[in-house]
């Protein structure tokens, strides 16, 4: 029994939002004062590592079409790779500091690959626009984590990496359906479900 | 700042309705490999969105390959159903191909099977799937590769590798066994798409929005395919965590995950849909390739990760090794044996059928590395405890490779050997003995598939053999029933061999 795709995208988007959060208050009270204790060190790698695995039967369960299972593979496989390597920079098994790059690659990537898993314009519906959202803002966000490989103490990059995150999870929150976006743009679009 | 955010993630709580890209079939009358007793009168897909009806759009063809004249049109009154009126049916398997264009501007398209007091066939056998291809053998081969640097690189850590391990050699071998455990769940991805592409046989372009949903929930492709992948998943996270927490008994888990879902080749292959089909099939299946895989496996981690890094532990690795390869080999010919005679019960179907064939160049494989084996085992194995130098462990190297090398030959001969059909039950008894050489039988056992099969060759592509990942197909039963028991096929064939050689081969 499968269920709906908006309930397993609720789930994820709760865990982003928990995630985000932890991420802003690590910002806010600063890295020092965030790892007093040490098992915060591991929450949010922990945390994205663990989403990677939840989203693999997501990624089987897609099986309305090839592109959308590439898309929700990558987007598993990244979660994985960026979560091992954070984890094991902070147990100390990778050293160089460059391994954090593969956050950024993770968002970047990630977002190239929503924007190829639904193609579309902007304005063509409110799927489209959402998804071009999220592809654009996981693109642009993936600067504040190349910034944190260079400046690990900024606020700004710290808070933005944050923002980039809970943005993603009430991205994920929002609708996704064929409903026009800000007023009816396109024939095409039908009408709204609601 | 508690407040502002409170507020935020409540606003977007509320936000939520329906998550949707493109057109996603919703459902279908028949339904999925639905075996319906009256005849239906119309096909109708349901979407989850507006779906235009394109010229052609439902393709109704029965098990002979005749197409069923089927007018589509969007449903009148629901713009997201596209139906055809049928003309009335006749008892059989029947393939429904479909495609829409999407409001989005995509085409969808998808194909799957039901019955008329018939059973249906998996999607994997629809008429104008095409069979394996070349590089579906390929990639079957990698995937074999990838699973034997996971369970030989796992099995020779802990099973040959003393407790505590050079660090060298732990960094190389999580190296050799994460590369393995990735590249299986890439390589399983691939492989099921490429099966998925020659089902649905369409375009890449509309291959990409085409639905996967009746192979991966209808075949047993699909379901090896989900379990290996979740399988392999969770082997590689207990590896990660091996590696992390410096824990070499998180390397248990990981280990017995691989070589239990390596079960998935069991269960989609040849003795999972055959109709002799049985527990003990394919329990044989599954030992005979774990075997296999630890052995290969093991020889190339013994050679790659433990001889450059861990000169101390050489010959004691090699020994441990050789008596283990020794308990692998007796459980590898058993299983084979048993198998090769469940597969092919006469002695001349190794010289006069394609999968004797390349059985027959199996076995010539496996012998060479058998004899080498044995010449490691009774030979250098006792040298290596006489001797003390490092000359011989040197050319110990040199032979282990070649060994191994043999044994990666054999995996690319097995990836052939599972896409190759055994030959077919010979038919029942008949009550007449004319009637025995005329009944074609078709892919999916469907009466008189011939036809579907002679249109597949005139289009220029392979028929489909394919029943599971492993690329094997069921063997079909035959046109009046279920085949006979193995007995009375012997007795038949020994009685019958004209008619045999005269009946064409599904």
């Amino acid at each position: 029994m499968r269920p709906p795709a908006e309930h397993v995208h609720w789930l994820f988007a709760t865990g982003f939002l928990l995630l985000g959060l932890c991420l802003l208050a690590e910002a806010i009270v600063g890295v020092d004062v965030w790892r007093r204790r040490a098992w915060r060190a591991y929450l949010w790698p922990g945390a994205i590592f663990l989403v990677g695995v939840v989203m693999w039967p997501v990624t089987l369960a897609s099986a309305w079409s090839p592109v959308h299972m590439f898309g929700h593979g990558w987007w598993a496989q990244v979660a994985m790779v960026a979560g091992a390597t954070q984890l094991a920079l902070v147990r100390g098994k990778l050293t160089s500091r460059y391994w954090t790059l593969m956050v950024p690659l993770a968002l970047f990537s990630s977002g190239a690959a929503t924007l190829l898993h639904d193609q579309g314009s902007w304005l063509f519906a409110r799927s489209q626009f959402v998804h071009n959202l999220a592809g654009w803002a996981l693109i642009g966000g993936a600067i504040f984590p190349l910034g944190q490989t260079f400046r690990p103490r900024s606020w700004v990059f710290n808070g933005g990496f944050a923002a980039v995150i809970i943005a993603a999870a009430v991205i994920l929150y929002t609708d996704r359906d064929l409903a026009p976006i800000f007023g009816h743009l396109s024939p095409d679009a039908g009408v709204p479900r609601r | 700042m508690r407040r502002l955010l409170l507020v935020a993630a409540l606003a977007a709580l509320v936000l939520p309705s329906v998550a949707l890209a493109h057109a996603n079939i919703q459902g279908t009358t028949p339904g999925y490999r639905e075996r319906v007793e009256a005849p239906p009168r119309a096909i109708v897909l349901k979407f989850d969105q507006r779906a235009t009806a394109l010229p052609g759009a439902i393709e109704v063809r029965a098990a002979s390959g005749k197409l069923v004249p089927t007018p589509a049109r969007t449903r009148p009154g629901d713009a997201r159903a596209v139906e055809a009126p049928l003309p009335r049916l006749s008892k059989g398997a029947y393939t429904v191909r479909w495609r829409v264009l999407s409001v989005d501007g995509h085409v969808i398209s998808g194909v799957y099977t039901f019955g008329v007091r018939h059973p249906a066939p998996p999607p994997t056998e629809a008429v104008g799937a095409s069979g394996p291809t070349t590089a579906e053998h390929i990639v079957r081969w990698a995937y074999f590769l990838a699973l034997a640097l996971l369970v030989g690189g796992l099995g020779l850590r802990l099973l040959v590798v003393p407790r505590a391990a050079p660090a060298a050699l732990e960094r190389r071998l999580y190296a050799v066994t994460g590369i393995g455990v990735a590249a299986a769940v890439q390589i399983g991805i691939a492989a099921f798409l490429l099966r998925a592409d020659g089902v649905l046989d369409v375009p890449f372009g509309r291959f990409l929005y085409a639905d996967l949903q009746p192979i991966e929930t209808g075949s047993r492709l699909g379901a090896a395919f989900i379990a290996m992948t979740l399988g392999y998943v969770l082997a590689a996270s207990f590896l990660f965590l091996a590696w992390l927490l410096d824990r070499t008994v998180l390397l248990w888990p990981a280990f017995l995950l691989a070589l239990g879902f390596a079960s998935g080749f069991s269960i989609s292959g040849h003795q999972a849909s055959g109709p002799d089909s049985s527990w003990l099939s394919q329990l044989a299946d599954w030992v005979h390739l774990s075997a296999a895989l630890l052995w290969t496996g093991g020889l190339a981690s013994l050679v790659l990760v433990l001889w450059p890094t861990a000169p101390g532990l050489r010959r004691e690795a090699f020994s441990r090794f050789s008596r283990l390869a020794t308990a692998l080999v007796a459980l590898l010919l058993a299983a084979g044996i048993y198998m090769s005679v469940l597969r092919l019960p006469q002695l001349d179907d190794l010289w006069s059928e394609s999968y004797g064939q390349v059985l027959l160049v199996k076995l010539g494989l496996v012998a060479v590395a058998l004899a080498w084996g044995a010449l490691h085992h009774f030979l250098v194995r006792p040298a290596l405890d006489r001797l003390a130098g490092e000359g011989l462990l040197v050319r110990v190297q040199r032979s282990l490779l070649g060994e191994g090398a043999v044994g990666m030959a054999i995996l690319l001969v097995a990836a052939i050997l599972v896409d190759t059909k055994p030959p077919p039950e010979p038919a029942a008894p008949p009550a007449q003995a004319s009637t025995v050489a005329a009944p074609p039988r078709a892919p999916g056992g469907q009466p008189g598939a011939a036809g579907a099969r002679r249109s597949r060759v005139l289009a220029g592509r392979k028929p489909a053999t394919a029943g599971g990942l492993s690329g094997s197909a069921p063997r079909p039963p035959s046109a009046a029933g279920r085949a006979p028991r193995r007995a009375s096929a012997r007795a038949l064939r020994r009685s019958t061999p004209p008619l045999r050689r005269a009946a064409p081969r599904p």
